[in-house]
């Protein structure tokens, strides 16, 4: 079984993904102490709330740095929801406008910048909505088809950046996946997104 | 394949009128085209449909000089009313309309008809069909016309005309919905394109209508002219008809631990164990799954607790858990038991505070407004306690006061219509709906799979059951596959 380290914000929903990690063949391990975090090879970053409040706790925590030190030894990341949304360089929901930077920015994992969804829908967009491929293909992807819908609660997303593998569109598109090296990252939550989503975590768990 | 809104301006006497069901004596003055069109703000190139009342009433083109100043506006103009020969076409055209709208010429005089194919060509017509109670209507709908449905289609096929453009006379001006029935059953009957006029009052109705195979585009007047959405977000909502899938949702009623099933909130009886319901239902195709624990109260909260805790642990789809919550506290607890979002309903309306407190702690998405509704006159009245005693508000309101509050969603549940298998209440849906732009999971009277579409045409963004799919009487996989098979978008 592969060894994955679920980072134990309490700005998250933990309990569900690591319910899901587990179904889908993960030796887990929760922990919130970034010695762990830093070791780790494999790691899943989740997040609900507020990106504020979740990038806040990783820095108080030192986890922010304990990512970011992971990812450049070649650690695997997977961001969900929020956990996606803190890749990135910074969020308008966090004070981060057209040049963002310090003190309010993201992990700076992936370039760009995580927006309001502006759209006449009502937001948070609550439900599924279908994935469709856009950028090179990506092994988080394997047996999924294109346009499978899976299960988004948000107000905020990534437009066009670089690293999108996969958009979706809700009166706007948004990026709904991401991958750059070994950092990847879903808005959606597989978690709550029944066979579909747990296919893309076990791709996580068991990529070689 | 694109979907076009087309704003509609009606003239009389050279300003912008409203008439209800067609009748002349109750038009509703809004004032001059050309400050009307720009009130609109439509993109460059838009198509317009102008009506002109007096026209279609004498039989002769009477807005010609309104159609010449509006065309010189960057606007692609059909323009309908009184045209009769091929001369009143052309005065049209010569004035700036690209297109003429004729109905009178299609079902009464085939001849003059074919003439005008002949004259300015199949592509610059519209055939309109105008319908009362399955018979259509000609001169400005004032009498019958001397053909019949099928023989107007026929007669449209057969003369190189694409487009039709259908309006059902009982709906048009009243904001009370299209006619989706009348579109369906016109879209079995022919291939040609079909443009949906009347009764559009929400932006649901756009999607819906977007939704109907050959349904290509459809007219809005009224809801336009008076604000109820932009020309913008009915355009955009049009397009995003297929990417949003309608949830299907099974909804567990829980009491003690065990699965129940009333009939309009009363006459319990057991139905299963919750665990083994939600997995088999997350199985066959479930979206997202409710669970309402009815005995949720003082010492039997910790069981209700329990419940929840169990099916979340059986499920990787949604859960939204309710009964009995009356405090930040009880919502805490459901969501640290696996509960995704919590459904209020009682305490919110005793204490309206509570949907803004929950929404500050934990996210407009983790609040869901139930909202148990009962005819009460000409309008809907609030039930709290199970559905058994009137909270003396209007629900409509409640809801619309709900969602401003900060509510993520409404579970509007017919008290009339619980467990009766008799549809889900349509005008209560479509009346929520209007308020508010959360969604909304319609709930209360499922009894067919066409039930679950009409509650979507109507407005529903999601469609609940509960003893339909213990009781086996339909399947969720077969629910989802007749709404596919309607053009409505599932997952």
């Amino acid at each position: 079984m592969t060894r994955v380290l679920l980072i134990d914000s309490p700005v998250a929903n933990s309990a569900s993904i690591a319910r899901a990690l587990r179904a889908a063949g993960a030796d887990l391990q929760i922990s919130s102490d970034p010695d762990d975090v830093r070791r780790a090879s494999r790691l899943v970053l989740p997040g609900v709330g507020t990106f504020g409040a979740a990038m806040s706790w990783l820095r108080r925590t030192g986890n922010d740095d304990a990512i970011r030190d992971a990812v450049a030894r070649g650690a695997a990341l997977l961001g969900i929801c929020v956990g996606h949304q803190l890749l990135f360089d910074g969020s308008e929901e966090w004070g981060a406008g057209e040049d963002t930077g310090a003190p309010y920015g993201g992990l700076g994992l992936i370039r760009g910048i995580v927006r309001k969804l502006a759209c006449s829908l009502p937001v948070p967009q609550i439900g599924w909505n279908r994935v469709k491929w856009t950028g090179a293909s990506t092994r988080l992807f394997d047996g999924i088809a294109d346009s499978t819908p899976f299960y988004f609660v948000h107000s905020y997303a990534a437009t066009s950046c670089d690293a999108e593998v996969a958009s979706a569109a809700y009166g706007v598109s948004f990026t709904a996946a991401v991958q750059q090296a070994n950092v990847f990252g879903v808005q959606f939550h597989p978690e709550k997104s029944s066979a579909a989503g747990l296919r893309i975590l076990r791709n996580y768990v068991m990529m070689q | 394949m694109t979907f076009t809104v087309i704003p509609s301006l009606d003239i009389l006497g050279g300003r912008v009128v409203r008439l209800t069901r067609g009748d002349f004596a109750s038009a509703h003055a809004y004032g001059d085209a050309e400050e009307i069109l720009d009130g609109l703000q439509l993109p460059a190139g838009c198509a317009l449909h102008v009506v002109d009342l007096d026209g279609s009433r004498d039989g002769s083109p009477r807005a010609v000089e309104v159609i010449r100043r509006l065309s010189r506006r960057d606007v692609r103009i059909q323009a309908a009313g009184g045209i009769r020969t091929t001369a009143d076409a052309r005065r049209l055209l010569d004035a700036g309309a690209e297109r003429v709208v004729t109905g009178t010429l299609a079902a009464e005089d085939s001849d003059a008809f074919r003439e005008l194919v002949r004259a300015i060509g199949a592509e610059r017509i519209v055939a309109a069909i105008d319908i009362l109670d399955g018979r259509v209507r000609v001169s400005g709908w004032q009498r019958e016309a001397c053909l019949d449905l099928e023989a107007v289609l026929h007669e449209v096929e057969r003369s190189g005309v694409e487009e039709i453009l259908v309006t059902d006379i009982s709906r048009d001006g009243t904001l009370g919905g299209p006619s989706f029935g009348l579109y369906r059953r016109l879209a079995r009957k022919t291939k040609l394109k079909i443009i949906a006029s009347g009764g559009v009052a929400t932006l649901g109705d756009v999607v819906s209508l977007a939704r109907i195979p050959n349904v290509r585009g459809c007219v809005i007047g009224k809801a336009l002219l008076d604000g109820r959405f932009s020309f913008r977000e009915a355009k955009e909502r049009a397009g995003a008809r297929d990417a949003i899938p309608v949830r299907v949702i099974p909804c567990l009623d829980v009491r003690g631990g065990r699965v129940v099933k009333g009939v309009n909130f009363a006459a319990i009886r057991d139905a299963g164990d919750p665990e083994e319901c939600a997995a088999r239902y997350e199985a066959d195709g479930a979206d997202e799954l409710v669970v309402l624990d009815i005995s949720a109260t003082g010492q039997r909260r910790a069981t209700a607790l329990e419940t929840v805790e169990r099916v979340a642990g059986a499920l990787f789809i949604p859960l939204t858990a309710g009964g009995g919550v009356r405090t930040i506290e009880d919502f805490r607890a459901l969501l640290r038991a696996g509960a995704d979002r919590v459904a209020i309903n009682t305490a919110a309306v005793q204490k309206p505070d509570l949907i803004r407190e929950a929404r500050a702690e934990f996210g407009a998405q983790a609040v869901v407004l139930s909202c148990d509704a009962k005819k009460s006159g000409q309008g809907y009245e609030v039930m709290v306690r199970g559905g058994k005693e009137p909270a003396g508000i209007d629900a409509v309101q409640w809801c619309a006061a709900a969602a401003e509050m900060g509510c993520g969603e409404i579970l509007l549940t017919s008290v009339d219509r619980d467990g009766t298998h008799g549809g889900f209440d349509l005008g209560l849906l479509r009346a929520v709906s209007a308020a508010v732009r959360v969604s909304i999971i319609a709930s209360g009277g499922a009894g067919s799979c066409e039930h679950f579409r009409e509650a979507v045409e109507h407005g529903a963004q999601a469609v609940l059951a509960a003893s339909q799919f213990h009781d086996g009487h339909m399947r969720i996989s077969d629910v989802k596959r007749y709404l596919d098979a309607e053009g409505i978008p599932v997952r």
